[in-house]
């Protein structure tokens, strides 16, 4: 790490062996002297400008300290990502011209002046002081202002970042008629003061991690200290510090790179971007993890149930949520075999389907001249090409995409003979089945359905059964953070029976996930059931 | 290792699929079996008929919706012969574009020679098939099968589903392969199969219908009655009340009687609930069968002016029902008892149910001992309901 | 330990479960017809108490070595080769056992719902799956059981509560009508079937408790003596012993009698699920002990390395073993279960046990 110091004329955006910050403060005992600031602040200024050559964005405003003017002073920031306005206010008035009004010393030392600048100058909530050059290149890349000051050896970091973000909206993905509104956004501090004004506990732990060679990305794990299982926690660090990669821009490289099972289909971590899902998962004593830059938050360990549940299954009322989740499973089914059993049925099992029912799709199949694998495979490569279109598409053209599609697909195809109209239909119910459940476990079983459709285009409804089980047997094999991913359902926990298929309501759900939160089980208080004798007595008299 | 399996696997799915697909068949390379039918013919040989649909005529809705598309076939019906039922088929397929394909053939009609000479050789080949059903209806006709499936509905898409409608409904006796293949296989019991007929129908309405004018439907006209696996004889739809009240099967149907004080005019009562017991009795020589039929009855239809609903009126009314179904179970019973010495009714197996040790004695030659035996019936209506009326309601008062 | 995985009682009882259910509801109604007949569910219930008998015999056994499987605990009994030479029986039980029934598997769906498919396709394809299952290990295929179970009884039940409008239950009349030594005789094949217990004795030492064995076994036999009552019954009731008893596969016929307001006809795809699934994971189970009792014969550290080879032998030996299906089912009704019952199911254990119980010696206690 330290030998690459010699080749600072890397530049600043490929500087793939600049010293990374957090790595490299362990080994602080065998420290080169030349990462050390000197006295001497031009010999600092040069380094400094060294290491950030070639680096446009960076400001380096010098100014004369008030009380004596043989003293320089460098503030050195990048452009846009720290506060100006702040920095004028707090730092460079203040120095240069009304420190001297407040507290008038003729003859003050360049060490006392630094005192000085620090103690009463600076009017910056967040300082830090430094004597590390390669701390005070990190600083000004994440934004922070760096003053030096002449004769001092020692650099003090003024916390006044300020930069564009996007501001709170609505959570695109995951859309609910009752409750929260608020998503997460790409500020990381923004996201973890969401989570902490929803969770206002001292348990709440928020434990910082910098990871990404360049990237230098700020990734917090987030758990409930006493509800979480430490195990867990030590077991998310281990993996998270495992991480060596040069940039890490999104969740997703962090969720590859922690996974159980790399070559799963199946995602085993979870995503959300809204705060109360992530605070509902962490009270079930699960682990979060939040990067920097990116609006999506990791939980673990993630069972796949947690797919066909909703936030709103928890906000309306439970005989709702319960009859919603019976039709969300029925889409999974839907959307993994419709097509597949389609196919068995129309090429291998005719027998199945009512004589009427026979008769109209013979006569719907009369006229089309391709195998029916061939034109369920047609129509769902059509759809998915279509929803891909319309995802990457503008907002505006999409419409105009669905409009074809639907056109083009469903009357065209049919109109022409090409399909059999029954095909459209399954393919429809296919594809809006899969838009029931979370996305990035659509997006799985929208992939293995091929393969599902081949095996029973080969061998009918045995190779539909088939591919089911070998599927069931791999869901069973992959465990998240050690937690097996089809529990509740497979080991079977009759207590969490409460929240798979039934949500019961909130007065009845006693305990946390058993294989989860088995380390404090306990959620609710006793005799929670609403029950308010004195109330009913009363006979209506609160109406007045 | 694990990924090496996944990697086996595939390797035999994608050898699978190319060369595999060996019981593929697209719907539209196959021929739908709707019905068959079963002759004899002079050399003793398999004559095979079957209904096959088109299933082009068959698209429903679309633009053809209401239309005035010209009506096309509905299915199309084929012959061939052979020493067997699937030499027969085969022989037959080589008429036909596309595979047979049997899975919803929903009736087996037994024509008159191939019934009279024996249905069990034949019928074998429905059992040990997997692709026809056990569900399927069966009957036998005076003639040739052929004729009756090459018929047509004016009601349904092809005769053949009218048929199994028909059997559906229950307004004669109906049967399944699979009872009939029981009673086949039971020797307390004989099978008994509905007699279909064509018959000419009325004159249809409008324009273009002038051809049609010979129009023949099928229907119902009585029960083929078999001894073993011989057709026997037949019964006319009054005796196969008979057989229905004796199985305990009569669903639906009327019983007509004069009105108690009017006896020339007629009342109608409709049945429903019936139930039957069966108890034999037997002491070593004869056996006696006390039959016990019990049944409620709604008053649907009056001619008559009187009022009915005193009591003494409906003791009339439920004692001239009850003359009216003995007949019918006794012209029944002369019949197959009498006449051809056949156990329809399943009394063998009541006797079975009761006498274990005696059945073994008998059972080899049951029909003989059924012929001999004496049957007493006891038939108890009640009249429960008398429809929407009190009274008549078109009286001049 | 070869096997890391441990399952709980109630995964226990599942696999055990499955594991019998899978083919004793497709024949053994016809074969036991052919001797108790409208009496059946008599030879069914005699069954079942042998079966209690027998698992009572195997987990006694087993639970006198909590920690071993009956591939290692004879050598403990018997001495180093008479134990060897046991153990490799029961190894070789299992895996003539395991092709028997991946060619009933192969047989069922040819017959009824592939005829132009060869069998030895359908061989492949579950004995791949079976593999991958197998090194997946126990606690997976465990797992996944514990989802096809319900599964298979809910099929069982709702196939039977449908055909409830066709059954007459006059036919199970007369009552006690066979011979006391037919029903003993129609008791023999499911007892058989049953006696399919004894594969606990390779389970108790990947117990989580291994004490509630006894539980396991006798609830496993329960479970699957109910259904078996359940079904037969049933198809009796539909087709009556005359039928019943010339049919090959009559569960299927009676799935096939299913109509349900003209609409739901033909039900023979759930009679398929029952048999992929549930055979599936038979044929896993004895995949399993077959290749953990070779690893611990051979005192291997890991099974897996002998999966695919087992898998081989078993698709040759399932292939060969008989030339038609009139030989398996011969075989199936009059050879196996005599066989398997009175040398591995009962002999082998009690012959073990009386030795054990002889010399006094007992494995370590859990």
């Amino acid at each position: 790490m330290r030998r690459v110091t010699r080749h600072i004329k890397g530049g600043c955006r490929n500087k793939a062996k600049i010293p990374p910050g957090s790595s490299n403060k362990d080994s602080s005992a065998e420290l080169d002297e030349s990462l050390l600031l000197t006295e001497n602040l031009t010999t600092n200024l040069f380094r400094i400008k060294q290491f950030l050559i070639d680096c446009s964005d960076i400001v380096y405003r010098e100014f004369l300290f008030a009380q004596r003017e043989d003293i320089r002073l460098v503030m050195i920031y990048t452009d846009g990502l720290a506060d100006k306005s702040q920095l004028s206010d707090q730092i460079m008035r203040a120095l240069s011209l009304e420190l001297p009004l407040s507290a008038p010393q003729a003859d003050i030392t360049r060490s006392g002046a630094y005192h000085l600048i620090k103690e009463r100058g600076v009017c910056v909530h967040q300082i830090k002081e430094t004597n590390r050059l390669d701390e005070i290149i990190e600083a000004i890349l994440s934004g922070d202002t760096v003053l030096l000051v002449e004769g001092n050896s020692t650099a003090i970091i003024n916390g006044a970042r300020g930069w564009e973000s996007r501001s709170i909206s609505e959570p695109d993905t995951e859309v609910i008629v009752r409750g929260p509104r608020e998503a997460f956004v790409e500020n990381l501090s923004t996201n973890t003061a969401m989570l902490r004004r929803k969770l206002k506990s001292h348990l709440l732990k928020i434990e910082a991690l910098r990871l990404g060679r360049i990237s230098k990305t700020d990734v917090v794990i987030i758990y409930i200290k006493g509800v979480a299982n430490e195990k867990l926690v030590t077991e998310v660090k281990r993996r998270l510090r495992k991480i060596d990669l040069d940039g890490i821009l999104g969740s997703g490289y962090i969720e590859e790179l922690i996974e159980d099972n790399p070559w799963s289909p199946f995602p085993q971590i979870n995503h959300t971007e809204r705060p109360d899902r992530m605070a509902a998962r962490l009270l079930e004593g699960r682990v979060g993890i939040m990067v920097d830059g990116t609006p999506f938050a990791l939980t673990v360990p993630n069972v796949f149930i947690e797919y066909l549940q909703a936030p709103e299954d928890y906000y309306e009322r439970f005989y709702f949520a319960t009859g919603v989740r019976i039709i969300r499973f029925a889409a999974l089914v839907l959307s993994l075999t419709a097509p597949s059993l389609y196919v068995a049925i129309i090429t291998f099992h005719q027998e199945m389907l009512p004589t009427p029912l026979l008769l109209s799709i013979a006569a719907q199949r009369e006229s089309v001249p391709y195998p029916a694998i061939f034109e369920v495979l047609f129509m769902e490569l059509s759809f998915e090409i279509l929803r891909e279109a319309g995802i990457r598409l503008p907002r505006q053209i999409g419409q105009a995409v669905s409009i074809v599609g639907a056109l083009i697909i469903g009357e065209a195809a049919v109109r022409a003979g090409l399909v059999a109209s029954a095909t459209v239909i399954v393919v429809a119910i296919t594809g809006i089945s899969s838009f029931v459940f979370f996305y990035s476990a659509s997006i799985a079983i929208r992939m293995l359905r091929f393969p599902i459709m081949m095996a029973s285009a080969a061998l009918g409804l045995f190779g539909l059964i088939s591919s089911i089980i070998v599927l069931v047997l791999h869901l069973c094999s992959l465990r998240s953070f050690g937690i097996p991913y089809l529990s509740p359902v497979a080991p079977i926990s009759v207590g969490d029976m409460k929240d798979v298929v039934l949500r019961v309501p909130w007065w009845a759900m006693y305990n946390r996930p058993r294989l989860i939160g088995w380390k404090n089980p306990r959620r609710l208080g006793p005799e929670q059931k609403p029950d308010f004798p004195e109330v009913k007595n009363r006979g209506g008299a609160g109406d007045a | 290792m694990n990924r090496k399996i996944i990697l086996l696997m595939v390797l035999i799915l994608a050898l699978l699929f190319p060369e595999g697909c060996w019981s593929r068949r697209e719907i539209n390379e196959l021929a739908i079996v709707l019905g068959a039918g079963l002759d004899r013919t002079a050399d003793n040989k398999v004559q095979l008929t079957l209904q096959l649909a088109r299933p082009s005529a068959f698209s429903g809705g679309g633009e053809n919706a209401g239309g005035e598309a010209p009506r096309q076939n509905n299915s199309w019906v084929v012959t061939g012969t052979g020493d067997t039922v699937l030499d027969a088929e085969n022989n037959l397929a080589l008429k036909v574009s596309r595979h047979i394909y049997w899975s919803h053939s929903i009736i087996i009609v037994y024509g008159e020679s191939m019934a009279r000479g024996g249905v069990r050789d034949v019928s074998n080949f429905f059992m040990r098939n997997p692709q026809p059903r056990e569900t399927s209806w069966i009957f036998v006709t005076e003639g040739e099968a052929k004729n009756v499936l090459e018929s047509h509905s004016e009601l349904e898409k092809t005769s053949a589903q009218s048929i199994a409608f028909l059997a559906r409904n229950q307004p004669g006796y109906s049967i399944m392969l699979e009872d009939f293949q029981q009673n086949l296989t039971s020797p307390g019991t004989n099978p008994a199969a509905p007699r279909i007929q064509l018959l000419k129908l009325g004159q249809p309405q409008g324009v273009g219908m002038e051809e049609r004018l010979r129009h023949e439907e099928v229907g119902i006209t009585g029960t083929g009655i078999f001894k073993d696996d011989k057709l026997v004889g037949w019964l006319d739809m009054s005796e196969t009340r008979g057989l229905l009240w004796l199985h305990g099967k009569v669903k639906e149907g009327a019983i007509i009687v004069p009105s108690p004080g009017q006896p020339d005019k007629k009342i109608s009562l409709a049945i429903s609930r019936d139930k039957i017991k069966v108890n034999p009795e037997y002491d070593g020589e004869t056996v006696k069968f006390n039959v016990n039929i019990e049944f409620d009855m709604e008053l649907l239809e009056q001619q008559s002016n009187e009022d009915l609903t005193q009591p003494e009126k409906i003791k009339e009314i439920e004692r001239l029902a009850a003359e009216e179904v003995l007949e019918q179970c006794n012209s029944a019973l002369a019949k197959a008892q009498g006449d051809y010495g056949t156990d329809i009714f399943g009394f063998g197996e009541a006797f079975h149910r009761k006498y274990k040790t005696e059945w073994k004695k008998v059972k080899g030659h049951w029909n003989d001992e059924f012929q001999k035996a004496r049957v007493d019936i006891a038939v108890e209506p009640h009249l429960r309901l008398t429809g929407m009326l009190h009274r008549r309601a078109s009286l001049k008062r | 330990m070869l096997e890391d995985g441990r399952i709980s009682s109630r995964q226990a009882t599942f696999l055990m479960s499955t594991m019998i259910i899978a083919t004793v509801v497709l024949f053994v109604p016809s074969i036991t017809a052919k001797y108790a007949r409208q009496d059946a569910w008599l030879s069914i219930i005699a069954a079942i108490l042998a079966g209690l008998l027998i698992a009572r015999l195997a987990t006694t056994l087993g639970l006198r070595y909590p920690d071993k499987s009956i591939f290692e605990y004879p050598e403990d009994i018997l001495g180093k080769w008479p134990g060897k030479l046991v153990g490799l029986l029961y190894v070789c039980w299992f895996l003539h056992l395991n092709a028997e029934v991946i060619r009933e598997y192969g047989s069922f769906m040819v017959t009824a719902f592939m005829p132009e498919t060869p069998i030895i396709v359908f061989i492949l394809v579950v004995v791949s799956i079976a593999a991958y299952a197998t090194i997946n290990g126990l606690e997976v295929f465990s797992r996944a059981n514990e989802i096809f179970l319900p599964l298979i009884v809910g099929s069982v039940i709702i196939l039977f509560i449908l055909a409830l409008g066709q059954m007459n239950f006059h036919m199970l009349l007369p009552m006690f009508d066979a011979e006391p030594e037919d029903v003993l005789k129609g008791a023999i094949a499911p007892e058989g079937w049953f006696g399919e217990v004894a594969v606990i004795t390779v389970l108790i030492p990947y117990l989580n408790k291994p004490r509630e064995a006894h539980r396991v076994g006798a609830l496993a036999v329960l479970t699957c003596g109910g259904l078996l009552l359940l079904d037969a019954v049933g198809i009796i009731a539909l087709f009556g012993p005359n039928l019943v008893e010339a049919w090959l596969i009559t569960t299927l016929n009676g799935a096939r009698m299913i109509i349900v307001a003209s609409f739901i006809e033909r039900l023979e795809a759930v009679i398929m699920i029952i048999w992929v699934t549930g055979g599936l994971i038979k044929i896993t189970v004895f995949y399993w002990a077959a290749a953990l009792g070779s690893a611990q014969l051979l005192k291997l550290k890991d099974y897996r390395p002998l999966v695919v080879p087992i898998g081989t032998v078993l698709v040759s030996l399932s292939t060969l073993l008989h030339p038609n299906i009139s030989d398996l089912l011969q075989f199936l009704t009059s050879v196996w279960p005599p066989y398997a019952i009175i040398v591995f199911e009962a002999g082998l254990p009690l012959l073990l046990l009386t030795v054990s119980l002889a010399r006094g010696i007992r494995g370590a206690r859990v």
